[in-house]
């Protein structure tokens, strides 16, 4: 059965083109230019119940407008949307009792105030009854290990020790669909995989919906089978990790060690050079000849090793999001390059 | 689970975490609570000094009229308290993108965005209010008491609240619209500028116009004088029409200032990750 069902799902934006200037932003008082921004554009996407599915692309691709449109805080521009039966933008509360989203970049706790404040409001608003919460809270705060700062006033926590308590924040109603925008964001490599171990063993207990967004391929290849790679407001892959390499990369790396450091001067009659540290040397090699180049270079040369690899699939994804850019000028923040890896 | 989120459980718990949270910057809660009563103060010595001129402004002497300054007081206290830290945190909101998480609550968003946060500093004034309501009632000339006093006062002065609310929201929630950093909502303090000072006051050519405009378009000559005059003034048949039209105008605030908000939600753009 599927959580979630988008079709043709649209948003744009009006922007007010502010110029550069005093005498411009005083005529800019009279008369305003604006430009539309499409943030999303007529996508198309299922997800079953239980899936873990992960939302890829560089900034401004329109990731979280999605997740916005989802949990109801926007209202689309055009197309259709249903989350577990509802449509989000209603904002009816039969539907918001069944799902909670998590923004790395956003804190909906009580800053000034111990985090277990903040969980009995939640209590109150959900309506869970005594005993329930508290089970759930005890759950949640040994499975995150967090307890022996909830009565920490949130606003003295760590950014790792505040992420897990919006999380448990997020999670006290247990909801059926959970929408996480960059939930990793800014935080060291431990409490990164802190929250991707938590995150994989509350999915697979709960066989929740989860969607996720994410900068960092390290969450992606630990938690979800199924990637959806958007940019520039389009859907460009729906698939698994593994496959986008298939995919998208015509070429392969080959590595090779010359003996003796004999190192030919026309390696790059074999393929494209990258690198080349005497006595070794990496190619990329078209997929189609990989294997008439290696018997061809086993055959002229005398190598020590050779291995042949897929590119790395940060770079395959790269250069995908560079091509749509190329492809798309128009489009708001034409950063090609995901954000560089912490 | 019962499907409806429990308002007043919910309100209790706001006011709950805000008293903790004023009680752990005590010094601050302590400062606002005396700048707050001593500006009352202020401005009840003027009233004072201005009797010592006269013996009425606009027919009113001056314990009635010290009745009316406590109403004033009784009443913002109340919006200071409960509605304006709110009202003005919603422009920051809008702003922030921290909208975002009051749309997600299965709960009226308009409830949960006007009552977050209860500003317990407030209620200093509605202290000081009530003593000088005790204070001022008895010397007023001629006063009778009325049972009657006693049940409709309470009423009029929380109706009285409720339109003040209602412009006050409505006028917060144009940010939603206007998005970053701008409302109308400072218009609010302009607007209810009027309000503290009798009806009568607004005579002639310039008087009665504002006194219609403030009457019927945006009710807040009544938030004070309706109440006012029924503590200060012998209950008559007189003031009848006019407190039976404050019921009518806070129901109408009430339900505008609805339709504003929801109207402003649903064009809600949120702000950028």
């Amino acid at each position: 059965m599927n959580a979630i069902e988008i079709r043709g799902l649209k948003k744009s934006y009006r922007v007010y083109q502010k110029k550069e200037g005093l005498w411009a932003s005083l005529t800019g008082l009279f008369q305003r230019e604006y430009r539309d921004v499409e943030a999303v554009r007529g996508i198309d996407l299922d997800v079953e119940q239980g899936e873990f599915v992960a939302f890829l692309g560089p900034n401004g691709a329109g990731k979280t407008t999605t997740l916005k449109l989802l949990s109801g805080v926007i209202s689309p521009s055009g197309g259709q949307a249903r989350v577990l039966g509802h449509v989000p933008w209603q904002r009816e509360n039969e539907y918001r009792r069944r799902f909670a989203l998590v923004m790395g970049q956003k804190n909906q706790l009580w800053w000034d105030l111990p985090a277990q404040e903040s969980f009995r409001l939640h209590q109150k608003i959900y309506r869970i009854d005594t005993d329930q919460f508290q089970r759930t809270l005890d759950e949640l705060v040994d499975m995150l290990d967090v307890r022996h700062v909830l009565k920490q006033p949130v606003r003295e926590l760590s950014l790792g020790e505040r992420m897990k308590m919006e999380l448990t924040a997020a999670l006290l109603h247990s909801p059926e669909v959970l929408f996480l925008d960059e939930p990793t964001i800014g935080l060291d490599v431990i409490a990164q995989h802190n929250v991707q171990k938590f995150l994989k063993h509350y999915q697979e207990k709960r066989k929740i919906t989860i969607l996720l967004t994410s900068h960092y391929m390290k969450d992606i290849a630990a938690l979800c089978r199924r990637v959806v790679i958007i940019a520039h407001g389009d859907i460009m892959y729906d698939g698994s990790l593994a496959g986008i390499v298939d995919r998208f990369s015509g070429h392969k790396v080959l590595s090779l060690q010359f003996a003796d450091g004999r190192m030919p001067s026309d390696l790059a009659r074999y393929g494209e050079v990258l690198e080349v540290v005497e006595p070794k040397a990496r190619l990329k090699v078209d997929r189609s000849s990989i294997a008439k180049v290696l018997s061809s270079v086993l055959a002229n040369h005398t190598i020590e090793d050779v291995s042949v690899e897929d590119p790395p699939l940060e770079d395959v994804i790269a250069e995908m999001f560079a091509l749509s850019a190329e492809d798309d000028q128009t489009a708001p923040n034409n950063s090609p390059v995901p954000s560089p890896q912490p | 689970m019962p499907h409806h989120p429990s308002y007043l459980g919910v309100f209790l718990t706001f006011a709950r975490n805000s008293l903790i949270r004023d009680m752990m910057f005590r010094a601050n809660f302590i400062i606002e609570a005396i700048s707050s009563v001593s500006w009352m103060a202020m401005n009840l010595g003027f009233y004072a000094i201005v009797y010592q001129k006269t013996d009425h402004i606009a027919g009113w002497g001056r314990y009635e009229f010290f009745v009316f300054i406590a109403t004033t007081m009784l009443i913002n206290s109340i919006v200071q308290t409960f509605f304006m830290p709110n009202a003005q945190e919603l422009s920051e909101l809008v702003r922030t993108g921290g909208l975002d998480f009051a749309l997600l609550k299965p709960i009226d968003t308009q409830f949960l965005v006007s009552l977050h946060r209860v500003n317990w500093a407030s209620l200093g004034n509605f202290v000081v209010a009530l003593a000088l309501l005790g204070y001022s009632v008895p010397r007023v000339e001629g006063f009778e008491f009325s049972p009657w006093q006693l049940v409709l006062y309470p009423v009029y002065v929380i109706l009285g609240v409720f339109i003040l609310y209602s412009v006050m929201i409505a006028l917060a929630a144009t940010s939603i619209w206007l998005g970053r950093n701008q409302s109308l909502y400072d218009f609010w303090f302009y607007i209810t500028n009027f309000s503290r000072y009798p009806m009568e006051i607004y005579q002639g050519p310039w008087g009665t116009p504002l006194r219609q405009i403030f009457t019927f378009v945006i009710p807040i000559l009544v938030v004070i004088n309706v109440p006012a005059r029924i503590m200060a003034w012998p209950l008559s048949a007189d003031q009848a029409p006019l407190a039976v039209f404050a019921v009518l105008a806070t129901a109408m605030s009430l339900l505008g200032s609805r339709w504003v908000f929801k109207k402003a939600l649903w064009s809600y753009r949120s702000a950028s990750s």
